[in-house]
């Protein structure tokens, strides 16, 4: 008998415990779900460091979204991080008969471009796309990149499927904010400035600094660790532009040389690279200087970018790149 | 497996499942569970280890047996020492043996002689000082016939390693936790709520305020040298509140998972922060530890009893072990002996156990007297955190130097100081959870219960929403892992 009963009793609890369990699992969704929009809206930034969503906040990704939805057959697709919206200016190409359209924005890792290129690939038809693959962005997590695209391209099925595979509670976070936001409409009429005093905004997706010089500052030595996650998305969005028969070149924008020098495994990013597929590491063909041509350790300024851009133009040409 | 990661978030259901609804037929298979996922959860970090946990549960198994059976007094302590010696040569090897190779040659070079010896590259095993420590007040506890030891290996090997408290405590004693191995243990509604409860409370601590603490204190203490004195004690400040909700915390969760499958362990942590002096701070901070060094250390050494010299001798061995099983390095023994000074004139003046009842009963606020009892005895402890926390003596003693320089008098600044305010108001707010549960078995264990339960459930759905609005992105592990 108080076998029986013990059963009984456990069966009773069990089962109240996992009622409970379940009904507090659904309505802390609900719960959350709402606190997240609540929070989001009424609360100032610094008590929502998991929810910063980024809109309009640097890179002029909200811009450049907005123009490349009406953008169509162009030479040239730019893809990549700051280096490539600040490296390769659309201006530059246009005057030697090229067009293009940059579609770099901040920290962007292979993840997230992958995600641009199955969203506007096919509706910019480029004939080429030139990736501009700094080591950072394939080392890194891509979380900040992906902060800039949830907050300033839509939601999709891919944006949910990019936070899944990220795995970041920020990113969950600024998902839903961002899933409330546009299904009430609250960014519609956002317009961001073209220029905020130092940075302005090309159209054609380039950014422009205003020419500072950098002081040259010794850095500290470290070794490029591959991210296994961003090297399997670079390779998928490789294989998703040649599918639809379109060329790739991948290259390494300059850096200055301290800064470069300071990676002491670069052979092995280069080789890594070249198995991907055309392959060019400015780094180690244009001879810049770390004061005159950059304005911070990793970025050309606009004399370096002339000299970038002119020389890589060539290489364009000499190469037969653009068929 | 760290329990703030998405592994454990999976983990722990399924041996939930497992638990109570396909090894609940007989004791037996639920132990064997519980030893075969406390394996799982300790190899997870580094499955090479385990054999080490193996090997000193059977070591301390065996000893049991044979104290049981042997009766002659001196073979018995023969036997205890098998156990003790074997259990602190584990220690030695992977926890001190650089620290005494590295302090050797630096002494043998300061008298000219020069020695060759070569510091090898140790691989600390996470948990080492907690489980060893309880295996061994298993073996103490045999010989000092105040237990008797159990046949059943099965039952013993998850006594060790039973993994809500295997890698960070409480270190519990096997009068208290074994016998519970040996009863059906039937599912408790109450409890299991009340220890997911107290687990909530566990994560809000360590992912909330130990781990934004954390960046701060990090980002000061690892830069000091560029810190002005006031932003010094800050980041000691910032160290004191990452270092208890880190630790604090683990206990919690430690503890209300234990109380999930029907286990209930000893509280680790009692509001050490309110308490009104350094004795009172001690039986309030990492109880577990304090009790075990008070029960197997400082009473062997004849405790208070035998004079003023002997009590100061005591007192003193008993902070400076202590300190030392915290890290093979100086400044835990210079921790240990602040600790140690702090107390020495508390209780040679017999006056350290005047604080020894709740703090402020039936109160809503300290009086005068009570507040600044507690504001000095935090100043201290935070003072002796400093020792804690620096990577080396002379890096604490430039700290401290800092902070008793001139500098002390400006406004700190450092980077990140932006969000520093925000984790300052988090630790006020804290602070006052705790301050309003602080007569309880955890801050948040009555908070709200006479209410309904959409109020309540509001407000465990609000500290999730705090902790999925503050938590860090990448998982962080628990400072004490290292110990």
């Amino acid at each position: 008998m108080r076998h029986l009963s013990f059963i009984f009793n456990f069966e009773m609890t069990m089962k109240k415990f996992l009622k409970h369990t379940i009904l507090f699992a659904l309505f802390f969704l609900i719960f959350y779900i709402g606190m997240v929009f609540v929070w989001g809206v009424v609360m100032p930034p610094r008590f929502r460091p998991n929810l910063t969503y980024p809109l309009g906040a640097h890179g002029f990704m909200h811009t450049r979204i907005q123009e490349v939805k009406n953008t169509k057959n162009v030479d040239i697709l730019f893809l990549g991080s700051s280096h490539a919206y600040r490296g390769f200016d659309t201006r530059i190409f246009e005057e030697k008969g090229l067009s293009s359209f940059n579609l770099g924005s901040s920290a962007q890792s292979p993840i997230e471009s992958q995600i641009l290129l199955k969203r506007y690939l096919s509706k910019i038809n480029p004939k080429l796309v030139v990736w501009e693959v700094f080591p950072a962005t394939i080392e890194g997590d891509g979380v900040e990149s992906a902060l800039d695209l949830i907050a300033n391209d839509k939601i999709d099925y891919l944006s949910f499927g990019m936070a899944w595979e990220l795995k970041n509670i920020s990113l969950y976070n600024n998902l839903l904010f961002g899933f409330f936001r546009e299904i009430l409409g609250m960014d519609r009429d956002f317009e961001e400035p073209k220029s905020d005093g130092t940075n302005t905004y090309i159209s054609g997706g380039y950014v422009e600094r205003s020419l500072e010089y950098w002081h040259v500052k010794s850095m500290p030595a470290k070794r490029l660790t591959i991210n296994p996650k961003q090297l399997e998305a670079l390779e998928k969005a490789i294989e998703l532009i040649k599918s639809q028969g379109r060329d790739i070149v991948l290259v390494q924008a300059p850096t200055t040389a301290t800064q470069y020098g300071s990676i002491l495994n670069n052979t092995m990013f280069d080789s890594l690279m070249s198995r991907q597929g055309y392959y060019k590491n400015y780094n180690q063909i244009l001879a810049l200087n770390d004061s005159l041509h950059f304005y911070d350790s990793h970025h050309l300024n606009q004399a370096g970018v002339e000299i970038f851009d002119t020389k890589f133009i060539e290489d364009l040409k000499t190469n037969n790149w653009l068929k | 497996m760290l329990f703030n990661s998405l592994d454990f978030a999976i983990f722990l259901p399924i041996v939930f499942v497992l638990y109570w609804f396909v090894t609940d037929k007989r004791l037996h298979w639920q132990n064997l569970l519980i030893v075969v996922v406390s394996y799982v959860f300790y190899g997870w970090w580094d499955w090479r280890f385990l054999s080490l946990l193996f090997f000193s549960s059977s070591v301390d198994y065996w000893v049991g047996l044979v104290l049981e059976r042997e009766q002659s007094p001196r073979k018995r302590k023969l036997y205890l020492w098998a156990s003790l010696g074997t259990n602190l040569a584990l220690l030695m090897f992977f926890k001190y043996y650089n620290f005494f190779v590295d302090n050797f040659v630096t002494a043998f070079t300061f008298f000219g002689i020069n020695i060759s010896a070569r510091s090898l590259n140790i691989i600390l095993p996470v948990g080492l000082s907690f489980y060893t420590f309880q295996s061994m007040s298993y073996g103490i506890d045999v010989y000092r016939r105040k237990l008797k030891p159990t046949k059943d290996f099965v039952t013993f090997l998850a006594f060790v390693s039973f993994f809500p408290q295997l890698v960070a405590g409480p270190i519990e004693r096997a009068t208290h936790l074994l016998p519970q191995f040996y009863i059906k243990r039937n599912f408790d509604y109450d409890k299991a709520v009340d220890g997911l409860r107290q687990a909530l409370w566990g994560f809000f601590k360590k992912m909330v305020i130990a781990d934004n603490c954390a960046v701060h204190a990090d980002m000061i203490f690892n830069h000091s040298s560029e810190y002005t004195g006031s932003t010094l004690l800050l980041g000691a400040f910032f160290f004191a509140f990452q270092i208890y909700g880190d630790f604090s915390g683990y206990s919690d969760i430690a503890i209300g998972i234990s109380r999930l499958f029907g286990f209930d362990l000893m509280k680790n942590f009692n509001f050490p922060y309110f308490s009104r002096d350094i004795a009172e701070f001690w039986r309030r901070w990492h109880i577990s530890l304090s009790t075990w060094f008070r029960d197997y250390l400082y009473y062997p050494l004849g405790g208070s009893r035998g004079g003023v010299l002997k009590t100061i001798r005591n007192t003193l061995i008993v902070f400076l072990v202590s300190g030392f099983w915290h890290g093979a390095n100086w400044t835990f023994v210079v921790w240990g002996l602040l600790n140690a000074l702090y107390f020495m004139p508390l209780v040679l003046s017999h006056r350290n156990r005047i604080h020894i009842h709740g703090i402020s009963p039936g109160r809503n606020l300290p009086t005068f007297r009570e507040f600044l009892s507690i504001v000095c005895t935090f100043v201290l402890v935070v003072f002796a955190w400093i020792f804690f926390r620096a990577q080396d003596l002379s890096h604490a003693l430039d700290f401290v130097g800092e902070i008793f320089s001139s500098s002390f008098f400006t406004i700190p600044q450092f980077e990140g100081q932006y969000q520093a305010v925000t984790t300052l108001i988090l630790i006020v707010l804290f602070v006052c959870v705790e301050w309003l549960g602080r007569n309880e078995e955890y801050a948040i264990g009555k908070l709200g219960l006479t209410r309904g339960k959409p109020y309540r459930w509001a407000f465990y759905g609000f500290i999730l929403f705090m902790i999925g609005m503050f938590m860090q992105s990448n998982e962080t592990p628990f400072i004490y892992f290292q110990f």
